[in-house]
């Protein structure tokens, strides 16, 4: 090659090396300021784009921004010389292998490296958290191993948490820890007590509460409000159904009123927190909650707002010709064949499968709505009819969407739930049942009759009141009474006493006596 | 300590493997003679190039077998120059930057923090060393040919053999001066790193138990130090003690007692040993009262061990042999790790209760020497005295195993049985249960629904207890087998291949003999997702390891790819030295004494068994080069 040659080739990859270098200071530039107005807007370029460092302000996506700098995470993602995803690779396949060999030291410090290496991934966290808390810990069998491991997965979220400051599915997931772990585990009564006791971990962690607030729902509780506080700032909730994510701490306040009352607190405490169980579930249902569509929000106490709108339009609806609906009704059904006609008048237990379908379409068919209603009215009413139709109808979507919203977490039920269960009866009832429980374990079986009795004469006492009138058709506590009239029974059995015939809660065996046979197997 | 691949002893190993050894050798000697007289006839002809591939062979023999030892020190020795020359001192430099920052990436709080900081030293000095090794080894040669410097020691009367000889020596000799270091450095890192002590806090000590003149006993926790405290307890007379956590515990000395005791608490114990353990054959009883191979699946992914039903008569039993009384004259010490599988909870502030008993093999005797607790992942030692005279029953029993051709047989025969050796108030453990060295340790679950679950190392006899610090450096033996190993390797490529692709084979060689068990599994079809035809069509289609491929040509071709490669793969994994048998971390990690027998002789002869062929292979390379001749 001659020097000319050479030299032009030089000469050209100056001229190359410039203009990169040119490009990448410019996307490089740090901001002018966090104040001015350039830094603000990105104008600074003076081309109206932002560069780099200013999106990355903007976007709060700096390593400071993001959370705790880490040093050993950058030695050791530097050290890797572009090679993190296959180093990371590796590890995590080492990890699933000292998993399966039981090697927990060594899993450990695995998992440990590849958060180092990837710090901003949230799934790494929570699935490695969630791998150590449930499936290392059930690998033990003496249950204060166990809880170890369920408090090292935890550990290991708080360190998450450190390096994602704003990321509010560790700080959720935190809480359900906490709460769920602890506090449904099938060592619920040891692993309480282990954590109220854990005076190293609370150290750790900077919570400097006495002992006797230590318990685990309250401790998730607080957990639960960060993770809202955090949604409430503007972070993001990803994937996560948002009515489920916000229930979780009024759940807390009901998990936990119903804890102490099955470690045998009763009285004042218990219906203060089933009172203020009752009041955050109210709160709850005041809170705008984000609605599958965009920029629309659920507000779950509204349903029985919209029934009333809905009802009262009806009633004028109806007023304009009272009796329409039903002969519109009448004159759709003479038109029907005689086969669907016999179909739908053959009682429900008779109907064949062909009968059923046949009633089915008749019952839709019967349907008469607020529109063809008012449609059928004439005069000067009809406008207003219309109006008044398409206004009942949308309350009625309104509640219905309302109420879909409610069935995901189970409104309804928690609210009846709270409320009855600071009424002094239910406090009662409870504190008798579980000193009928006591007794009935240490083989007196005089107590035990006497408190079951006791027990059984409060829970009348409160489904006779007009305020819980329909308290006796729920599912849920029938059955549990249902197994206390059971234990009762046993008692009656060793003291050779019949089960009273006039049985003061006959009319809850009859409701749900057969569900809690099929239920229980018995 | 787990154990996949137990090696056998020497005198059962040694036979074999010789016979395999020197068969291997010869097949290839004989099908490296066959290639060169190829390549000579078809580069001289048939007459002349037959003379010249005999030639060569023949005065390659004598090079090898007539070196010269003051030669190969003199060419060590040139090789050492030159590594210090390469400022290798640098590596030891790295290795104490590494462990200086070591802190930020190992948690002192963990359970098992000695496990992890052996670990770790044992694993950054094997990664340093062999690095070392492979760029010390491979661009040595191929440097001094590209300098041409090689000449100045060609055109001395130096055998090709003595050059290869030479440099795997003085590399050698580099590699374990800086071994030798980092051992010492490594060693000091860890008992400072782990050291610790606690504070007792006398004000946080409650009165346990009833005054002796005047003085109340004690009992509380210590505070906390690297994430853990210790329960004790101290007597009326001031002796203290500690309890084990986080598998160590500390000694107490009562340095004020009275109105203010005040206390001094030592460094961790326990945490630095060497058990020698005596390890015997494990086969299991079945439900049925057959013995087998294995035990019950439980549904674990991992087979390593199996389990026994509790509450019946299944039980894991432990055959040992060559027992002397000379070894346990004071009684039997057995230590043992059993996993524990619950089917139901049951009472969980309690381990599941089993039983250990000794069976003699010859009489069939056996007694049930102790009722214990379970713990899973923690170590149960147990004493059975020389003289048994505490023990919860005692029989006579046959064991049975049913054989395709023979069909169930009785050992001893039931007609033999002597039920009066049953019937006694003690019994000696050499006397009556121990027969010609023999002994059966049984154990069995007592509770009805739970598991035990074992592996053969699971359970051994802590004959004696070695030096940590001997054992430690034994643990770095095994990192110098590898190390020379790698320097073979790396010396004989470069006698025929250039710097970068020398260091690249020898690292394909590393790499193949680090993974060669997973190569082995992959030839023999073991592994799930196909060999490595199928597994690119997994990967570019982004299909998982589980399901089937689609029926087609393409998978057909696939697979029948893979039956060839398969058969390279295995012919790869048996030509490379399988570097994780040279792997002691683990053993100086849990605590167990790396025993001569096997543990050292086998893997030393091993090492020496692919050493040989390589050093040959290099010393005919290089003699084949021009640059040689």
């Amino acid at each position: 090659m001659s020097p000319q040659h050479a030299f032009a080739r030089k000469i050209f990859y100056l001229i190359g090396l410039v203009l990169l270098v040119a490009v990448l200071s410019w996307l490089g530039q740090p901001t002018v300021g966090e104040g001015s107005a350039e830094g603000k807007e990105g104008a600074a370029s003076g081309l109206g784009l932002p560069n780099l460092a200013q999106l990355r302000v903007r976007y709060k996506l700096s390593e400071a921004q993001l959370g705790e700098i880490d040093p050993a995470g950058s030695t050791i993602k530097l050290a890797t010389l572009g090679l993190r995803g296959v180093a990371a690779n590796i590890l995590w396949e080492k990890a699933n292998n000292y998993k399966m060999k039981k090697d927990w030291t060594n899993l450990s410090a695995t998992l440990q490296q590849i958060t180092r290496l990837e710090p901003h991934f949230i799934s790494v966290w929570r699935f490695q958290a969630w791998n150590l808390s449930y499936n290392v810990s059930a690998e033990f069998d003496d249950y204060r191993e166990r809880y170890r491991w369920v408090i090292r997965g935890i550990d290991f979220l708080r360190e998450g948490i450190r390096r994602n400051e704003r990321e509010p599915m560790l700080v959720w997931d935190v809480g359900w820890y906490i709460t769920h772990k602890i506090g449904t585990a099938d060592e619920v009564k040891q692993f309480r007590r282990l954590f109220k006791e854990d005076d190293e971990t609370f150290q750790r962690w900077e919570d400097y509460r006495p002992a006797a607030d230590r318990d685990n729902w309250l401790v998730g509780k607080d957990w639960f409000w960060r993770s809202e506080k955090l949604v409430d700032q503007g972070a993001d909730l990803r994937k996560t159904t948002p009515v489920l994510f916000f229930s979780h701490r009024p759940m807390s306040q009901m998990n936990y009123s119903e804890a102490i009352e099955k470690d045998g607190i009763f009285g004042e405490k218990a219906k203060e927190s089933w009172k203020k169980a009752g009041d955050e579930w109210f709160e709850f249902g005041a809170r705008a909650i984000p609605a599958t569509e965009k920029d629309r929000y659920i507000h779950l106490n509204d349903a029985e707002q919209f029934d009333r709108e809905a009802a009262d339009r009806v009633a004028k609806l109806e007023a304009f010709e009272p009796g329409l609906r039903e002969k519109i009704r009448k004159e759709r059904y003479e038109k029907l064949p005689a086969a669907k006609r016999k179909a739908y008048e053959t009682p429900p237990e008779k109907r064949t499968r062909d009968d059923w379908e046949k009633a089915q379409e008749v019952a839709e068919q019967l349907i008469v709505t607020h529109d063809q209603l008012a449609r059928q009215i004439s005069g000067p009413n009809r406008q207003t009819a219309i109006k008044l139709a398409r206004e009942a109808a949308e309350f009625e979507k309104k509640s219905e969407e309302n109420r879909l919203y409610r069935q995901i977490v189970n409104f309804e039920f928690w609210r009846e739930r709270a409320r009855y269960e600071q009424t002094p009866e239910a406090i009662f009832a409870r504190e008798y049942a579980y000193k009928g429980a006591e007794a009935l374990a240490n083989a007196d079986l005089i107590k035990a009759r006497e408190m079951y009795e006791q027990c059984f004469a409060k829970w009348r006492q409160l489904f006779d009141r007009k305020d819980f009138a329909q308290l006796k058709n729920d599912d849920s506590l029938g059955q549990e009474i249902v197994g206390i009239i059971y234990k009762y029974r046993q008692v009656l059995e060793k003291s050779d006493k019949p089960f009273p015939k006039d049985f003061v809660l006959n009319d809850i065996l009859e409701l749900h006596e057969k569900n809690w046979r099929a239920r229980e197997g018995k | 300590m787990v154990i996949e691949n137990p090696l056998p002893h020497f005198a059962e190993w040694f036979p074999a493997a010789a016979v395999s050894w020197l068969l291997v050798a010869g097949v290839l000697t004989v099908a490296a003679l066959v290639l060169g007289c190829l390549v000579s006839v078809l580069r001289y002809g048939p007459g002349a190039g037959l003379g010249a591939a005999l030639a060569t062979a023949f005065s390659g023999v004598v090079d090898v077998v007539c070196m010269s030892p003051r030669r190969v020190a003199a060419l060590a020795w040139l090789a050492v120059k030159e590594s210090i020359r390469r400022r290798v001192i640098l590596v030891f430099g790295l290795f104490v930057v590494i462990l200086l920052f070591a802190g930020w990436f190992l948690d002192v709080g963990s359970s098992e923090p000695a496990k992890l900081y052996l670990s770790f030293v044992l694993t950054a000095t094997t990664y340093l060393v062999l690095l070392l090794a492979l760029f010390l080894s491979a661009f040595s040669l191929p440097a001094d040919v590209k300098s041409r410097t090689i000449q100045t020691v060609v055109t001395k009367p130096v055998r090709p053999s003595e050059i290869v000889l030479g440099r795997m020596v003085g590399f050698t000799i580099v590699g374990t001066v800086l071994l030798a270091l980092m051992s010492v450095v490594s060693y000091f890192f860890v008992t400072r790193g782990v050291g610790h002590t606690h504070e007792v806090l006398a004000e946080n000590l409650k009165p346990a138990g009833a005054a002796v003149n005047g003085r109340q006993p004690l009992s509380g926790t210590t505070e906390s130090s690297q994430g853990h405290r210790h329960k004790l307890y101290v007597d009326a007379s001031g002796k203290g003690v500690v309890e084990s956590e986080f598998g160590h515990w500390h000694e107490i000395e009562t340095t004020a007692w009275g109105d203010k005791p005040s206390f001094e608490v030592g460094g961790p114990e326990g945490m630095f040993q060497a058990r020698v353990p005596i390890y015997g054959k494990l086969r299991f009883r079945s439900r049925e009262g057959t013995d087998v191979d294995r035990g019950i699946n439980v549904g674990d992914e991992w087979f390593y061990r199996s389990f026994i039903q509790g509450g019946s008569v299944a039980a894991a039993i432990w055959t040992f042999s060559n027992l002397r009384e000379s070894q346990f004259s004071e009684g039997l010490p057995v230590e043992m790790n059993i996993e524990v599988f619950r089917t139901y909870k049951g009472n969980i502030e309690k381990g599941v209760l089993g039983s250990l008993s000794l069976r003699n093999p010859r009489t069939g005797l056996i007694v049930e020497v102790k009722v214990f607790e379970s713990k899973d992942f923690t170590p149960l030692f147990i004493m059975v005295p020389r003289k048994i005279t505490e023990f919860s029953s005692a029989d006579v029993i046959s064991s049975k195993r049913e054989t395709p051709d023979k069909g169930v047989e009785f050992s001893p025969p039931q007609n033999l049985l002597d039920r009066r050796l049953a019937e006694r108030k003690e019994f000696d453990l050499f006397n009556d249960l121990v027969a010609d060295g023999e002994l059966e340790i049984w154990i069995r679950c007592l509770e009805p629904s739970q598991y035990f679950g074992a592996g053969q190392p699971d359970l051994w006899l802590h004959a004696a207890d070695a030096s940590f610090e001997l054992n430690f450096f034994k643990g770095y033996f095994g990192i110098w087998l590898q190390m020379v190993l790698v320097i073979a390797f790396g010396v004989t490529f470069s006698t025929f291949l250039s710097g970068p692709v020398a260091m690249l084979a020898t690292v394909g060689a590393m790499i193949g003999g680090f993974f060669s068990d997973f190569l082995t599994r992959l030839s023999q079809h073991a592994v799930l997702g196909g060999g490595p035809f199928e597994a690119i069509i997994r990967l570019v289609r982004q299909e998982n390891l589980m399901t089937e491929l689609e029926p087609g040509l393409r998978t057909t071709a696939a697979q029948m790819a893979d039956r060839v490669a398969e058969a390279g793969l295995w012919v790869i994994a048996h030509i490379l030295p399988p570097f994780t048998e040279f792997n002691y971390a683990d053993w100086v990690a849990y605590g167990f004494d790396i025993t001569w027998d096997p543990w050292i002789v086998v893997p030393t002869l091993r090492a020496l068994a692919f050493l040989v062929p390589v050093f040959v292979a290099g010393c005919f390379f290089l003699k084949t080069r021009e640059v040689a001749q």
